[in-house]
Parts: structure tokens; sequence; C-alpha cells
């Protein structure tokens, strides 16, 4: 009896610590989504970035610590002065490694489009040809697996906006995808608690927008 | 009672765990021991960790116990991994000094005769838009390498000449496969173009010497076509143009896309409206099917097919020097066929494989003067390769190859045919080292083997490259060069050994801030050409007697920053060449080898106007011919060849792209030679007649619409 005790309370134990790591992960992953929000320099860029990367490294079966790390280093590369193209492509690297743990992932393919149309502004008027197209599709692809994806609809005025200004057309059909977009984005803060970690950003673009879009 | 013990002490080290805490402190160097922040020091399978300081310096603390692994990481530098033990008290770990990874972004390239047009950041002399935007080019691939250094434009041939050397002495490949007549066929002075739509091809690796042991059969250049990807997206493209036009529908998915196009050409009615220097009979007129499809495989391995047929033709009269009425009525008829196949995968073990096939067929059927010649050229090159990536700094590129060469020709109603079949065997392997990220040498050895004329040879190649300032480098090439001789001298002697050369060329590249600077020496020299009796319409006993060299100095200067909106650059190319070939009994300097080479292209874009303007202009001093009136061989010298060109894009969509350009704006008068009459006249002497221009201007307006369901604003209506 003692020892069917025994193996029922170390299981317990066991069973205690793999729970235990879940609210763990959850709370790593805030504390960086906080601190990602307090960046200033592109130092402390690395260091939330590399952050990320050690939560990833720890726990390679979930793939939002690759998106953040990912998403950081588009941020700064257009934030910081850069070699881009390196950022870029590490980005697109962090991307598919996730995409292999979560394949078919609407925000992975929302950034994933957001890292092409970075490699797209650093020489748009050769780069354009090949990658609008391509960014276009990701975007496309990203709002067909969740259409309640504002960064992907918001990402994808953006794109609509850059091409309305190459060809020196009016922002409107730019401007109705963002106000899609930013609908979308009030209709997520519904779901936002203080243990969500999923993506949420999106509110610095669908304000620009709201200048541009006046 | 015991087991109740063993669980309190279980529970005891499970919690004692979570408060023993290790502090982790060090310091992080680069080669030169210099700090390095920004290093991600972590201990294995646990969150703890941090990233070093400006000074290198990091310190963390970390719950987990006993035997750990410490792991340092830093994008572009090689992760280190050390064993530390964590019992509580603190550990202050030694300096660590990270290497940097050589990588294709941060590693010096090989730049001695090579340029590239791509879309990577690198100094860069020409990106793939600038094929098709580039006004004297007319969205030809060769026009537009026609304005780079080392180049010499023909007007009336239309092939590409580098350096001194002929057009056969250019290699064309797709995918690294061998594509054989890649020009049409064309007749009396009337320039041919590529047979491949620029838009095939995602970028463009150009050599003008001195190139990898990878590419063979060139004894002059190498231009390497690469082609696309999978295509983004489904869409149709139309295109018309004033002298055809053509539809080419592409199918996308995740995993592969097919392309199919189709194209009809023309000149016939435009040469109707704009008067020609040429008697048109019938004008130049072609029709073409292609398809390309590329399919991601399960293994992720690529697999590209491509295909090609077309058939064109002209009925012109040549005016014959000397002689009264229209002359001689050449009809040619052409058909061309061309395929290939390839796969390619990188394995996770630094492999990366490739296997590919091509064949070609070229089909000329002409009347000379009511004289059918028949000719017919087939080509099938077979490749594998295998490039190992040892360590970041040995790799190495081997590979064996067959190509299969089969030609005739013959005269119908005389019953004359000369033909033959060689099986050329092939074998190279080229390692690059590098030394640091700012030094690589690269060597490699190509052998060969013709069972036509039973010669085996072996040509070393070696290369290096050191960046000598930061976006500065110096680069050395060299090597020897082989090809077997041209189709028609083999035909009439297979014994014909191969032509020889070798190259010797010196650059200093300079590229930053949009600006690319590049300088080049050369020496190439010739031996074994084929020199004749008779006359290149007719050449008689083909023998390897001829020899030659050529030297010279390239410049480039390209800009694209300086004025805004306004791309440019310049091109000057000197080449003194000298060789004994062909009809030549003398060493003399060959038509197609002018001295001085001129050209710029500037493109200035007008936003408000949603319109680019291209301006391309080049000049040589001349080119040399033969005048019988006087004594020796090459003994003139044509008036300067000048071509000024203007285009004008206009994108009033995003898919719609109207083009028109014009060559040759100021209607200039170039002659490119003069050809004489075989015999004195009744004074005694030759006459002549110029090789000029088809027409003083050539006018080009084309309509490019893209047709594509935009599913990206089908599933945002459906939001």
């Amino acid at each position: 009896m003692k020892k069917y005790i025994l193996i029922f309370a170390l299981s317990f134990i066991c069973i205690h610590v793999a729970n235990a790591s879940d609210p763990a992960f959850e709370k790593a992953m805030s504390k960086q989504i906080q601190a990602m929000a307090t960046i200033q320099t592109l130092e402390e860029s690395q260091k939330v970035s590399n952050s990320f990367l050690r939560i990833s490294e720890a726990q390679p079966e979930e793939w939002l610590p690759l998106y953040y790390a990912s998403l950081l280093q588009i941020e700064s590369a257009f934030r910081f002065d850069i070699n881009k193209d390196q950022a870029f492509d590490q980005a697109l690297e962090y991307i598919e490694k996730a995409k292999k743990i979560a394949p078919e992932n609407s925000e992975l393919t929302a950034l994933e489009g957001y890292a092409v149309m970075g490699k797209l502004s650093v020489d748009p008027a050769n780069r354009g040809q090949n990658l609008t197209p391509e960014a276009m599709q990701l975007f496309g692809k990203a709002i067909a697996l969740d259409r309640e994806n504002p960064r992907a609809v918001l990402l994808m005025a953006q794109m609509e906006l850059g091409m309305a200004q190459f060809f020196g057309s009016g922002p409107e059909k730019a401007c109705g995808v963002a106000r899609m977009g930013s609908d979308l984005l009030q209709k997520e803060k519904g779901k936002i608690n203080e243990s969500y970690i999923l993506p949420t950003w999106g509110e610095r673009m669908a304000s620009q927008f709201e200048k541009v879009c006046q | 009672m015991k087991r109740q013990h063993y669980l309190t002490a279980l529970f005891f080290l499970f919690h004692l765990g979570a408060f023993s805490q290790t502090i982790l402190s060090g310091k992080v160097l680069d080669e030169k021991n210099q700090p390095l922040p920004g290093v991600n020091i972590y201990i294995k399978g646990s969150y703890d960790g941090a990233t070093s300081d400006v000074d290198g310096s990091f310190e963390f603390e970390t719950e987990e116990e006993g035997s750990q692994t410490i792991i340092y990481q830093l994008m572009g530098f090689k992760t280190q991994e050390f064993a530390i033990d964590c019992d509580s008290s603190p550990i202050s770990l030694q300096n660590v000094s990270l290497r940097e990874m050589i990588t294709d972004m941060n590693a010096v390239t090989i730049s001695a005769g090579a340029m590239q047009a791509s879309d990577a950041s690198k100094a860069v002399v020409l990106k793939p838009l600038d094929i098709v935007t580039t006004p004297s080019a007319m969205g030809d691939i060769i026009g537009a390498f026609q304005t780079l250094p080392g180049t010499s434009t023909v007007g009336n041939d239309g092939r590409l000449f580098v350096r001194g050397g002929d057009a056969s002495e250019v290699g064309i490949y797709i995918d690294g496969l061998r594509v054989g007549n890649a020009y049409g066929s064309t007749a009396g002075n009337f320039p041919t173009r590529t047979r491949f739509n620029p838009n095939l091809f995602k970028g463009t690796f150009f050599s003008t010497g001195g190139y990898s042991a990878e590419y063979g059969q060139a004894l002059s250049s190498a231009l390497a076509l690469n082609s696309k990807d999978i295509s983004p997206r489904s869409q149709g493209d139309l295109s018309l143009l004033s002298l055809g036009g053509g539809y080419s529908h592409t199918l996308s998915s995740d995993k592969q896309s097919i392309t199919l196009t189709g194209n009809f050409f023309d000149l016939g009615p435009y040469q109707n409206l704009v008067k020609q220097n040429i008697d048109w009979e019938r004008g130049p007129h072609s029709w073409d099917l292609e398809m390309a499809s590329q399919k991601k495989l399960a293994d992720g391995s690529l697999l590209k097919v491509m295909a090609r047929t077309e058939s064109g033709g002209m009925k012109l009269w040549q005016k014959q020097p000397g002689k009264e009425g229209r002359g001689v009525f050449i009809d040619l008829d052409n058909r061309y066929t061309f395929a290939q196949t390839n796969w390619k995968k990188a394995y996770e073990n630094g492999w990366t494989l490739f296997s590919g096939i091509s064949y070609s067929n070229n089909k000329d059927d002409i009347f000379y003067d009511s004289v059918n010649l028949q000719k017919n050229s087939k080509l099938i090159h077979a490749k594998f390769t295998g490039i190992k990536d040892f360590s970041d700094r040995i790799s190495a590129n081997s590979g064996i190859e067959y190509i299969q060469n089969d030609y005739s020709e013959g005269i119908v109603e005389a019953n004359l045919e000369r033909d033959y079949t060689d099986h050329q065997f092939y074998g190279f392997t080229e390692w690059d080292f590098y030394l640091s990220k700012k030094l690589v040498f690269r060597t490699g050895l190509r052998g060969g083997n013709s069972s036509l004329n039973q010669e085996t040879w072996v040509d070393p190649r070696a290369s290096f490259a050191y960046q000598v300032s930061e976006n500065g480098q110096i680069s050395l090439a060299g090597g020897t060069f082989s090809q077997v001789p041209t189709e028609n001298f083999r035909a009439l002697t297979p014994e014909l050994k191969n032509v020889k050369s070798k190259h010797l060329i010196l650059n200093y590249l300079y590229g930053a801030n949009g600006r690319t600077l590049r300088a080049e020496a050369f020496y190439k020299s010739y031996d074994n050409l084929v020199t004749f009796d008779g006359s290149p319409m007719a050449p008689e006993k083909p023998i390897n007697e001829g020899k030659g060299f050529a030297k010279g100095i390239d410049l480039f200067y390209r800009e694209s920053r300086l004025i805004k909106n306004t791309d440019f650059w310049v091109t000057y190319s000197f080449v003194d060449s000298k060789r004994q070939f062909d009809q030549y009994s003398t060493k003399v300097q060959p038509a197609f080898a002018p001295r001085h080479n001129f050209s710029v292209v500037a493109k200035h874009g007008f936003q408000k106007l949603q319109s680019q303007l291209g301006m391309s202009f080049s000049m040589n001093d001349g080119y040399a011919y033969t005048d019988p009136n006087q004594s020796g061989e090459m003994n003139s010298k044509t008036r300067s060849f000048q071509n000024l060109s203007l285009s004008w894009s206009y994108l009033p969509k995003p898919n719609l792209i109207i083009h028109f350009a014009v060559s040759n704006v100021l209607g200039r008068e170039n002659v490119f030679g003069y050809q004489y009459a075989q015999t004195p006249n009744a004074s005694g002497v030759y006459e002549s007649l110029p090789s000029g221009q088809a027409a003083p201007r050539f006018l080009l307006l084309g309509v490019f619409l893209t047709l594509s369901k935009d599913k990206t604003a089908n599933n945002l209506n459906n939001l």
C-alpha cells in the first residue's frame, strides 16, 4: 500500500513539476513582453531579444519566443542604424524555425510578410518588382488563416499605402484596409488580460494611419 | 517509515533547489581581445542568462544546480559551450573569446573578371532590372551587358564580344548548363538577339576572364544565367509591342509554379513604315513557345524544368559591291529547341548536390543565291556537382560533366555533306580557403577529353581576393582556358586541336553607399587559333597555327545616390588586341575589338509623372577592316561608332507599363566595316559597300499588362 502511495506521491510531484513549467514560461514571456515596450536603444533591444532566444532554447516546442525575437530584429532594423539586410535575414531565419513548430500560423505568416516588406524598403526601385507580390501574398495568406488578425490587415494596408505613394495615387484604398485593421485591434483588446502573451502590437501603425487618412 | 523519510528528504531537496542561487560573471572578447557586447550567455535548458555589456562583461544568477552547460552565443559568431559546476558559490568565469564566422555576407569575394547582376547589397555592378531598363538593350540580355566593362559593341552582329575575343568565345549557361545557339540565327548584317527573355532569370553572373573551373568551353567569357525560383503568385502577363506580342500565364501554389508563354514577332509591318537600309523581301519574323516550371519536393529540394521551341526566318536581298541590281537573295529559316531540367538540394551536413541536363537543337535552312545550305547542331550537356562546406573557412565544389555535340552541314543540290559527333568528358574541382574574412584563396583544376580530336587536357586556375579597406578590395585571377574549335571548322577537319588561352587579371573594387568603382587590368594570350585558306564564307584547310594576345584596362563607375532619383554608370574599356586567326596571315587587330570603348547609362525617375527616363550613350574609336586597294591586312579603320538611345517608361498603375525606346536618336550613320568586290573593276579599284545599320533608328513601343486575380482583395471583402 505504501508503495502505491509513494508512486502516487512521486507522480504528483512529477505532474506538479511539469505543470509548473507553463506558468514559468508565461511569466518569463510576460516579463520580456513588458520589457519590449520600454526599449529605447539597440542594446536594450538586443538584451530582450537574447532573453526570448534563451526561452526558445529552453522551450523548443514554443513558437512565440522566436516570433518575438524576430519581431525585435525587424523593429531594430527600422529604428536603429544597423545592417538592415542582415537583420531582416536573421528575422526570416527565426521565422523559418518557428514555422517548423507552428506551421500555417497567421501571426508568423504576417511577420514573414513584415520582414519581406523590410527587405523591400532597403531598395524599393529594384526589389519592388519581386518582393511586392511576395509580401502581398504573405499578408493575404495570413488574413486567410485568421480573418481577425489585425496585424496582417494593418501590414497589408501599409503595403497598399506604399504602392499608392509609389504610383502617385491617393491613399483611399489603404485607408479603408487600415480602418478594418484598427477595428480588429479594438476587438482584440477585449481578449487581453494579464497572462495574455500572444502578439497584440499594431497600435502605433494604426495611429499613423489615422494621421494619413484624415 | 524509512520511505516517509525519503519522501520528506525529496520534498526538501526539491524546495531547497528553488532557493539556492549561483551567481555567474565573466567577460566576452572577440578575436582581437576587444570587448564583445550583445553576446547571449545562458545555462543550457534554462531561462537563466544575460547579455554582455559594452565592456563585454556579464553577470547573472541561476537556480540550476550541479553540472551544467554554459553557452555563449552571438549571431555571426561561432557558439561556444563550457561545462560548469553550480554549487551556490559565486563563479567568476574565465574570459571567453568568440571567433567570427565567415559568411557570404561578411567575407571578401573574388571580383577579378566577375560582374554579378543581383539584388545583393554588396558592390553590385548591374541589377536584374537594369537588363530591361537599359535603353540601348531593347530588352535583350546581351544588350545590357554591352554597356559593361570589357565588352565591345558590334552593331551589325549583336552578339557579345569580350576583350578581343570573338563571339564564340563566350560560353552561355542557364543554371550552370550549357546553351547551344543561344543567339537567334540571322543573315546579311542584321544584328541578332539572345533567344531568352530576361524575365526568366533572377540573377546573372558575367565574367570577362579568370573565372571558375566550373565553366568550360569558354575561352574569353562566361555568362551564367540563373532561372527564377517558384513564382509568388498566379498571374497573366500580356505584352503588345510594335513588332508583335505575347501572352504568359503563371499558375502558382506554395510548392510549385508553372509558366507558359507564347510570343509572335514580325518586323515586316514596322519595316514597311520606317525606311530600311536593308532590302527586305520578308522582314524577320518568329514565334516561340516556352514552359518553365519549378517545384519544391517533399525533401526540400528544388526541381526545375524549362523547355522552349521557336521558329523564325527572314528573306532579303544583299547588294554586292561593284555589281548592279539587288544583289544576292538570302532566305533563312530557323528552328530551335531548348530543354533543360535540374535538381538541387542543400543538406544539413554542409553538402549541396546539383544534377541537371540540357538539350539544344538548332536547324538553319538557308538559300544563298539559290544554293541551299542546311546546318544542324545538337548539344547535350549533363552535369552533376557537389559542393561541400567543410567549415566556414574551407569549401569545395567538384563535378563531372558530359557533352555530346552533333553537327552536320550540307549543300543539298551538290549532295555534299559533312558531319561529326563528339563526346566530351569533364571533371573539375575547386577549393576556396578563407584565411580570414578579408583574405580568400581559390584554386581549381578542370580536365577534359574530346573523342573527336582525341585530346585530353587540364586547365589549372587560381585566384585570390584581399580586402584592403572597409569598402575596398583587390583581387587577382589567372589560369588557362580551352575550347574546341567552332563547329564549321571541326566539320572540315575533325582533328583540329583545342584553342587555348591564358588569362591574368588584376582588379580593384570599391563599393559603398550606392557607389561602385571598379578598375581592372588584364593580359590574355591566345594559342592554337584556327587559321584557314580561302574566304570566311568558304574556309579551306583550317589549321591550329594562329596566335595572339589582348591586353588593356577597364574602368567602371556607378552612382545611385549622388543625384536624387538618378542612377547612372560610366564605363571605359581599352583593349589592345592583335591576333592571327581566320584568313589573316599576320597578327592583326580584329574587327570586333575596337581599342577605345566608352559608354554611359543613366536613369532618372520622375515620381510625379510616374515615369522613368533612360539614356544610354555608347561610342568607340572605330572598327578595323582590310581595304584591298591598299597593302596589308586590317590596314584601315571605320569612323567612330556612336549611339545615343533614349527610353521612356510610364507606370500609370502597378500592373501596367508603357515603354517607348529609340536607338540612335541622332541618326548617326554608323559603319561597322566594308564589303569589297572579289575582283577590281575596269580602273583597277576594288569597289566597296559599307556594312552599316539596318536602319538609322530603331523605335520600340510596348504595352505590358499584368492580370492577376487579386486574392488579397477578395479576402478583404470577406472580413
